[in-house]
């Protein structure tokens, strides 16, 4: 391989992370390795590669645009769903599937799939990801509201004036979700994740506090949303919250 | 094709550096911003009949540089003026004097580049793309965008050169803006 092809071949090449290992690139590797003039054309290519990157790096997106694009993407999907959710309500009568519907064996297993998928999201180390981060209630109920997410209208009284962490709008398998995060007054973080009802089915929620691996959680059914409070401190102290007040 | 949790996490994962290709494109954080945003609606669209996942970064690219393309197309009355090779001087620039160009100097200098190496310049440079993903994504053999990233790289130094020294003059060599 002469001085120039293996100067052309290496043009392409990134970094040795990215393409050290591509076969494409041994022979040019191995011409610069013995030959000190493509060497240092090498060397020196690559520095200014990296520069380039690195100050094109700068060029910062818009700051609203991440939120922009995850709202008009929720806006498409909700006006895209409709016809398909008649089109599977066609298939369930036609197949006679509302029977198995009906019987309830679809919802509990939709239930327990939401349970585990929520529980995995909250109980991140040593926080789960929020889209938004703000003391405030009432901000991340406004960011929620522009991104679609569900919300819960009434909260428990304990709960209206304390400190948020923040909030996330996400999708759980096709249905649009919420998470809110509240501070309790000991530092340990309370997490309410709320879903449209039909997403899960007409399975059975359990009415009790169920405990997980460290995790407390409470589901709520109300006004056709689903709740779930979840939460690593103590018990007693929940339910004094969520329930007795 | 990914779920809607993977959907959110491919838009956080590549917004930025479609963004930056956009405007790289366009030299304007308006339609770059559209840009993105209208080539994420299309993956929200079509993902159905995305069956490759690990290609998603080069559909990416591909679709926003389709959409850029589109939207040139219909504003006929601007024809893009390309600086020729042979009217280039013979610069060199080295990595220390690059050190002194901002982002906006280094995009104006790309801009000046022949446009057959700048999009593949700028596709190496703004996306990360590998040789592979860049023939892809533009639909050329690999050993074309061997040859126009090592010509276009020359370009590049020369106009850096420039740009580096204190008399420089820089006009666009981009075509105006799309209107979308």
């Amino acid at each position: 391989m002469t001085r120039e092809a293996a100067k052309e071949i290496l043009s392409a090449f990134r970094s040795v992370e990215q393409d050290g290992a591509d076969p494409a690139f041994l022979e040019a590797l191995e011409v610069q390795s013995r030959d000190p003039e493509v060497k240092k054309w090498f060397e020196e290519q690559n520095e200014i590669d990296r520069m380039l990157r690195e100050k094109l790096t700068q060029i910062s997106p818009p700051e609203q645009l991440h939120f922009q694009i995850l709202g008009r993407i929720r806006r498409e999907r909700a006006r895209v769903l409709p016809p398909a959710w008649l089109a599977l309500a066609a298939v369930l009568v036609i197949g006679g599937l509302g029977l198995i519907y009906s019987l309830g064996s679809f919802g509990p297993n939709r239930f327990r799939e939401f349970r585990r998928d929520a529980l995995a999201m909250v109980s991140v180390q040593p926080a789960p990801k929020l889209d938004m981060k703000t003391p405030y209630l009432s901000e991340a109920k406004r960011f929620l509201q522009e991104h679609q997410a569900p919300i819960a209208q009434s909260l428990p009284p304990a709960l209206k004036s304390m400190s948020t962490a923040g909030c996330s709008a996400f999708f759980w398998q096709e249905h649009p979700a919420s998470l809110t995060c509240f501070k309790l007054p000991n530092g340990q973080l309370l997490h309410l994740v709320v879903i449209d009802q039909a997403a899960i089915g007409n399975g059975k929620i359990p009415a009790s506090f169920q405990s997980e691996q460290g995790w407390h959680m409470m589901f709520q059914q109300k006004d056709g949303l689903l709740l779930m409070w979840a939460s690593q401190a103590p018990m007693e102290k929940l339910k004094q919250m969520l329930v007795e007040t | 094709m990914p779920a809607n949790a993977d959907l959110e996490c491919i838009v956080k994962e590549f917004y930025a550096p479609l963004y930056r290709f956009a405007f790289a494109l366009t030299r304007s954080e308006a339609i770059a911003a559209d840009l993105t945003q209208e080539t994420f609606l299309i993956l929200t669209r079509q993902q159905a009949h995305i069956r490759d996942v690990t290609k998603i970064k080069s559909w990416l690219f591909t679709t926003l540089r389709r959409e850029f393309l589109r939207g040139l197309r219909s504003k006929t009355s601007h024809p893009e003026v390309e600086l020729k090779p042979e009217h280039q001087e013979q610069l060199v620039v080295e990595s220390a004097a690059v050190q002194s160009i901002d982002a906006i100097t280094i995009l104006e200098a790309l801009a000046q580049i022949d446009e057959s190496y700048r999009t593949v310049l700028e596709l190496f440079y703004l996306s990360d793309l590998s040789y592979k993903e860049i023939a892809a994504t533009l639909d050329i053999p690999i050993g074309t965008v061997m040859s126009r990233l090592s010509r276009g790289k020359e370009q590049l130094k020369g106009t850096l050169a420039k740009a580096a020294s204190p008399n420089k003059t820089f006009k666009s060599g981009r075509a105006e803006n799309p209107k979308r």
